[in-house]
């Protein structure tokens, strides 16, 4: 669709997704000349201002649908790469916000690639029934998440990526941006644990929900749930390595992922 | 009290420092910190001048002035007379006090330097920065500055930021006691760190130095003399242990330097595989200094234990100084442009 023809909320897209862009670039070519300061404010400008315009995207869209945009698949990546980088803004000061930026802006920009990819993806839908807020809240819990499960995914892959520096001994540009190895254990420990209360939540209400919230969709929110408890009780108990637990952090995040198309 | 500086005052800085003069000089001619007011107002009333900032620190001693004198040399001397008069040196000292006399855009060009620490014994370090700012401090409150000078120390500090943003000048680190304390905070947080020296050679006793001076929480000495590990411990408000405790001990400390003298291993995978299960996979920093070394290199493959050689050290503190090396063309460019800015290089000539 040519950007001159297309409905506000996506054009706001397409400007947030270029903004996580332009975070990307000026990062790595700081980090690529060794002088990482240069690029911090272009990059924390370039994610609020990603941000501000996906908000206003999501609002927009939601004018569109007349409801929460969370029923086809392209809204509902578009709602968790929301989700992400309403958490990186929180967790930010944890992390150097910029360099946890750099890491969650290429999985934003990945994110909404993919929710443009669909052909029509983003056409209006209508309101079947009622709109339940209940619903709607079991819904936005559930992808925020696991917008969650993705931050521990990104903090995993940051941790793996310090472990390795230190292990090698490649004392360099990123080693020194890059948080401590316990600390980033301590926050994937820390998103997965807010990941899992908050799908718990989700799942809590559904109980609520008899009939509405029921079926594959259900089954495989359990499903995701029952992975990361087992990953948060692996934490807890100290059963596996931080290197190891951060692995899993990493890679678990394929299942959530995957599982949004089979819910859609 | 001095009069406010007249356009046509001219700055000058005359000084000496570690690499001019031996440190024996330098010593006679340092201005004491309560001195300091006193010495301020004697370079500014000094016949022909007005504005005075002194900078007194183990490295250098610097006099920044203004005078309206015809002759630069005049003013060199009568600075350097001042000094020779101040401290009272003898003929032979006197001879042997080498200074150097900057004029103008060459002065501020120096002070800018200064400021980055780009003329500073560990190329890059950031202390100088402050001693400066406290320098000026100092003049500014004994009222001996004047337009010219506060101007000149305002744009070197924004210059001196500018440098530190904008380059990589001051990453990185250039000493075995400075990584050391890199690697350590790229692990732990500082504050919750347990230090444990097994052996308290001079190198394992500087880097736990760092480690503290840094913020570490504690610190444990084990040596086969006991005496002497009471001694390091008390000077580092530590505790000693027995030469045969410190492996009962290891679990409980997050970094372990090692600089015993044995000429095999003693630090061996098997202990630190019992050691990794009782921290419940809590990271540990082992520092070898040792040579012949303490720990057997296979360590290093075990999860969560992170291993550095005394060679791998100097390697990353070399590569720090390279690096600060290579930050040096940029450096000097942003000094040249902010001398350009605020108009001072057109006043070289």
């Amino acid at each position: 669709m040519p950007v001159s023809t297309m409905p506000s909320a996506q054009f706001l897209l397409v400007l947030s997704t270029l903004a996580f862009l332009a975070g990307v670039a000026p990062a790595l070519a700081a980090l690529r000349r060794g002088r990482w300061r240069r690029g911090r404010g272009v990059q924390l400008a370039a994610m609020l201002a990603g941000f501000a315009l996906q908000t206003a995207s999501i609002y927009l869209r939601g004018q569109q649908v007349g409801q929460c945009p969370m029923k086809s698949l392209p809204d509902i990546l578009v709602f968790v790469a929301w989700s992400i980088a309403l958490l990186y803004f929180l967790v930010g000061s944890t992390f150097r916000v910029s360099l946890l930026g750099m890491f969650t802006a290429p999985l934003l920009v990945v994110m909404h690639g993919l929710a443009f990819s669909f052909p029509g993806g983003f056409r209006p839908y209508p309101v079947k029934g009622q709109i339940i807020a209940l619903v709607e809240l079991h819904a936005a819990l559930a992808l925020v998440a696991y917008a969650a499960f993705a931050l521990a995914c990104v903090t995993g892959v940051m941790y793996l990526l310090q472990e390795r520096l230190l292990k090698k001994h490649l004392i360099g540009g990123l080693f020194y941006e890059l948080p401590p190895i316990q600390g980033l254990a301590r926050a994937i420990q820390r998103m997965v644990m807010l990941g899992v209360v908050l799908l718990s939540a989700s799942l809590g209400i559904s109980f609520k929900l008899e009939g509405v919230a029921a079926g594959p969709k259900l089954a495989i929110a359990w499903g995701v749930w029952a992975l990361y408890t087992l990953i948060s009780i692996v934490i807890w108990r100290h059963t596996l390595s931080p290197r190891q637990t951060a692995w899993l952090a990493a890679l678990g995040f394929v299942i959530p992922f995957i599982s949004l198309w089979l819910v859609t | 009290m001095p009069q406010a500086t007249e356009k046509s005052g001219r700055l000058v800085c005359l000084g000496l420092n570690y690499r001019t003069t031996p440190v024996e000089v330098r010593e006679k001619v340092a201005f004491p910190r309560p001195s300091v007011p006193a010495a301020l107002r004697e370079v500014a009333a000094l016949p022909g001048f007005d504005e005075s900032v002194v900078l007194s620190t183990c490295n250098r001693v610097e006099l920044y002035a203004v005078h309206h004198l015809d002759d630069c040399a005049q003013a060199h001397a009568t600075l350097r007379d001042y000094l020779v008069r101040r401290f009272d040196l003898a003929t032979g000292q006197a001879e042997a006090l080498v200074t150097y006399g900057l004029d103008s855009a060459e002065a501020a060009r120096h002070l800018f330097r200064v400021v980055s620490g780009l003329d500073s014994m560990v190329l890059g370090e950031t202390e100088i920065f402050g001693q400066v700012k406290d320098a000026y401090k100092a003049a500014l409150e004994t009222g001996v500055t004047g337009r010219a000078l506060n101007k000149l120390f305002q744009h070197a500090f924004s210059t001196g930021k500018k440098v530190r943003n904008q380059t990589s000048i001051q990453r990185g680190s250039t000493s075995v006691g400075s990584v050391a304390v890199d690697l350590a905070e790229k692990i732990h947080d500082l504050a919750e760190c347990r230090v444990m020296l097994v052996g308290a050679g001079e190198m394992s006793r500087t880097c736990a130095q760092s480690l503290l001076s840094r913020g570490a929480k504690s610190i444990i000495v084990s040596n086969r003399n006991y005496d002497r590990a009471v001694e390091l411990a008390a000077e580092m408000r530590g505790s000693a242990i027995k030469f045969d405790a410190w492996e009962a001990s290891m679990h409980e400390v997050d970094v372990i330097i090692s600089s015993t003298s044995a000429p095999h291993f003693v630090i061996h995978p098997e202990q630190i595989r019992q050691v990794m299960r009782k921290r419940r996979w809590e990271p540990l920093l082992i520092i070898d200094i040792a040579v012949p070394r303490d720990v057997d290199p296979r360590v290093n493959e075990i999860e969560g234990v992170y291993l550095y050689d005394i060679d791998a050290l100097q390697a990353i503190a070399d590569e720090g100084r390279r690096e600060r090396q290579r930050q040096l063309a940029a450096c000097e460019q942003i000094i040249e442009q902010q001398l350009e800015k605020f108009g001072l290089a057109a006043s070289r000539e």
